[in-house]
């Protein structure tokens, strides 16, 4: 019966042999251990590394600030609330072991954020940044509105934090919300260094447990949801009708969407490419697994096809005003592009590429209810 | 005569008599959409029921505002203050002034439950004490994370649920229950049965299109459309609902519209719409054997509706719960949804006899087995449990797990 089958597919794959996609594939030699060893040693682990050590500072900076508010202070700890969003970006994909575990995205960046729930909380001082209902009150995008969306001018803002009723209830609960990310990321980065490496390469063969098999269904489910959809095709109005600016990422700081949504896009494509962080060295990549098991796609190998994609998608978002919210007024339509041009690469990573590394896709289109 | 118009002549008489049935009664043709008129004037209402949907979506809403009380829900319930006095509990005023309530119309269908008043009361409390567990068990338990015994919230992705002791939300059990023992029960096993269609002298008014006193319509029409509107009362377009299907409220209709969509199943809302509207035709035809073909046709398909996402619902959990780690918020959202689309099985209606595809005996039975592989209920659910449940209900409908599950 087995024979017969195999017959039947190989009688198949004659009658579709210009079809390149269908091509019969060398059995699956790459060797997985290699791709984790560098995704774990020159992507993930220097990638939280530097994400602790630009949230420490910005622990530090809180700490002045709310020790002194006044004007100097305040730049010091946006600027620096800047530079570790920007960082944030590069390990947002990864959803594995502690980040997993403790669900470090929805801690760090869920927005739009809560203003009226952050209010509440300060100026209550009852709250408990670990409930998952206080996800949308804390983590980047509540030092947002905490740092540039709580007053209309600076002036009032200082103000509000020198304020002798309620100024101390808000220097509190920016002191709170730094704490809890840095100590939630070096949890993180901390489990890396006491032996979770060794389980995560360990880990290396191929079933839906499996190290890549997760983690490549992570990379895709970010990508899609958080990416595509959270940063460019929500605020464009791609699933509401209508445009949602209230929606753009850093909306109360302005002029960052654009930067935050190039950084992302980077690191997926670094991960893509097995690119070392902060160095031109490439190691290991999915590129590479996709090459091994020479995948084609129209005529060119897949790697090349998805490499070329990210680069027209970011070729577009390139041409966007640097704020998003901006973007829409102007010319929603170069957001949707920007959109679509994002959208070919899902189909490209979650079908074609997921079919030729034999790996299941875990997650499904949530209802939504 | 010009032997082209001969021709044509010979066709058109052709074509008639092809057209009649075997009575000599002409065929009665499905309507394009669900429009129908008596000297230029609409015959279809179903007011009443938009209102019941409304209410029930209020109530829905107001379960997961934590500054709202068991009391107002009861009112929201019920319409009426426990003595039975007059209570404004709803935002909009019409739902207010309205005369209409939830709670009458639970469990209350003249085929299921003329005769059996002790199994209606018991259902209606059911409802009632879930309201009241959702304020006394879970708001309590607002701020803080559930674990196995104890209530909370969990994360389900980045949202937050608000789980009982056993993990079941109860807004879900609500929401869910009553798109059975209300919208299902009050459809197909009351305004689409013969009790109630043939009610009086139905018949014979309809015959001779005795219409309602101050109405454009006959008792018998009005009955259909009452049917009509409980899946499609809050159609943005009510004539051409399947143009928005699934979208328009958050029971009958949004379920409709998801089983439509999965491919399994595609072709599901065509068949339900075209049935309601081509009985609707012969009730004004007075083709009775045909209308109740009809009603057999929705009775068959909307019950599987509820069974499709039964099914679909604890295959979803299984799958959380086989996630490392286990991803309980969504399992457990998911197993609520289950819980209720079970629960509604009981107001389901086999299209051979008049009773549904599992008695409220069989339904309690599969609902104990969902809590009890351990102390603290779905916390202890075994993927095994999920799939026995699963198989089950498919097998009594006639599709696979396989279908439903995605």
């Amino acid at each position: 019966m087995k024979n017969v089958l195999i017959c039947c597919g190989l009688a198949f794959l004659f009658a579709c042999g210009d079809d390149n996609t269908n091509t019969p594939q060398p059995a699956d030699t790459f060797n997985r251990r290699d791709l984790l060893t560098n995704w774990a040693d020159h992507l993930v682990i220097p990638g939280y590394t530097d994400l602790a050590s630009e949230l420490t500072l910005l622990k530090t900076a809180t700490q002045a600030f709310t020790d002194a508010p006044a004007v100097g202070t305040l730049n010091g700890l946006r600027q620096q609330w800047e530079v570790a969003y920007l960082s944030w970006q590069s390990v947002a994909l990864i959803d594995i072991g502690k980040a997993e575990e403790l669900t470090l995205r929805n801690f760090l960046n869920i927005y739009p954020t809560d203003a009226a729930g952050i209010a509440a909380n300060a100026e209550s001082g009852v709250y408990n940044l670990a409930l998952p209902s206080e996800f949308s009150r804390q983590g980047f995008p509540a030092l947002d509105y905490l740092l540039f969306g709580l007053r209309e001018t600076d002036a009032d803002l200082l103000s509000l934090y020198l304020d002798p009723s309620l100024g101390a209830s808000y220097r509190a609960y920016l002191l709170a919300v730094t704490s809890r990310m840095e100590e939630l990321v070096t949890t993180v980065r901390n489990d890396w260094s006491t032996g979770y490496r060794e389980t995560f390469i360990s880990n290396d063969a191929s079933s839906a447990t499996a190290s890549v098999d997760k983690v490549v269904n992570d990379y895709i489910f970010y990508y899609e949801r958080f990416l595509r959809a959270g940063k460019v095709g929500i605020p464009a109005g791609v699933f509401s009708g209508s445009p949602l600016p209230g929606n753009v990422e850093a909306y109360y700081r302005g002029n960052l969407s654009k930067d935050l949504l190039l950084a992302a896009l980077a690191a997926t494509q670094d991960f893509f490419n097995g690119q070392h962080r902060g160095s031109n060295t490439r190691g290991t990549g999915l590129a590479d697994y996709l090459d091994e098991r020479q995948v084609q796609k129209n005529g060119l190998p897949l790697s090349t096809v998805i490499n070329d994609q990210f680069n027209a998608a970011r070729a577009q978002i390139m041409t966007l005003q640097d704020d998003f919210v901006d973007q829409i007024a102007a010319d929603n339509n170069a957001l949707l592009t920007a959109f679509d041009l994002l959208q070919v690469n899902v189909v490209y990573l979650k079908v074609d590429m997921l079919q030729a590394l034999n790996i299941n896709v875990d997650f499904v289109d949530a209802d939504g209810d | 005569m010009n032997p082209r118009l001969l021709f044509l002549f010979i066709g058109s008489t052709l074509l008639f008599m092809t057209c009649e049935e075997e009575g000599g009664r002409p065929a009665i043709a499905e309507p394009s959409d669900y429009t129908f008129l008596r000297a230029g004037n609409s015959t279809v209402d179903f007011t009443g029921q938009t209102t019941r949907i409304l209410m029930a979506e209020e109530l829905k809403a107001s379960m997961l505002n934590f500054s709202a009380t068991a009391g107002q829900w009861q009112e929201m319930y019920r319409n009426e203050a426990a003595d039975g006095g007059d209570v404004s509990p709803f935002a909009s005023a019409a739902l207010n002034a309205a005369t209409q309530s939830i709670r009458s119309k639970v469990a209350a269908s003249a085929d299921y439950f003329s005769a059996n008043t002790a199994g209606s009361a018991r259902i209606k409390t059911q409802f009632a004490n879930w309201l009241d567990a959702q304020y006394a068990e879970v708001f309590p338990a607002q701020g803080q994370v559930a674990a196995p015994g104890i209530p909370g919230q969990l994360a389900d992705g980045t949202q937050a649920r608000y789980v009982s002791a056993q993990g079941l939300e109860y807004n879900q059990l609500v929401i869910k229950g009553l798109l059975g023992a209300l919208m299902l029960d009050q459809m197909l096993n009351n305004y689409l049965g013969v009790a109630v269609l043939d009610a009086g002298n139905n018949r014979l008014e309809n015959d001779n299109a005795t219409t309602l006193a101050g109405e454009d319509y006959t008792d018998m029409e009005h009955k259909w459309d009452e049917a009509y509107g409980y899946l499609y009362g809050t159609a943005a377009n009510p004539a051409k609902p399947n143009l928005t299907i699934g979208d328009d409220d958050s029971f009958l209709n949004e379920y409709l519209g998801r089983v439509e969509d999965d491919p399994d199943f595609k072709g599901v809302a065509g068949t339900i719409f075209a049935a309601f509207k081509l009985g609707r035709a012969a009730i004004v035809a007075g083709d009775y054997t045909l209308r109740d073909q009809q009603a057999a046709i929705i009775r068959t398909q909307l019950s599987k509706v509820v069974a499709v996402r039964a099914v679909f619902y604890l295959q979803q959990a299984k799958q959380a719960i086989n996630n490392q780690p286990a991803s309980y918020g969504g399992a457990f959202h998911d197993l609520s949804e289950a819980y209720g689309f079970i629960y509604s099985l009981q107001f389901t209606r086999r299209p051979d006899a008049p009773a549904p595809y599992f008695t409220g005996a069989e339904v309690e039975a599969l609902l104990v087995d969902l809590l009890d592989d351990g102390p603290d209920g779905l916390w202890h659910v075994t993927p095994a449990t999920l799939d026995t449940l699963s198989t089950t209900i498919s097998a009594a409908f006639g599709f696979s797990v396989a279908e439903a599950a995605e």
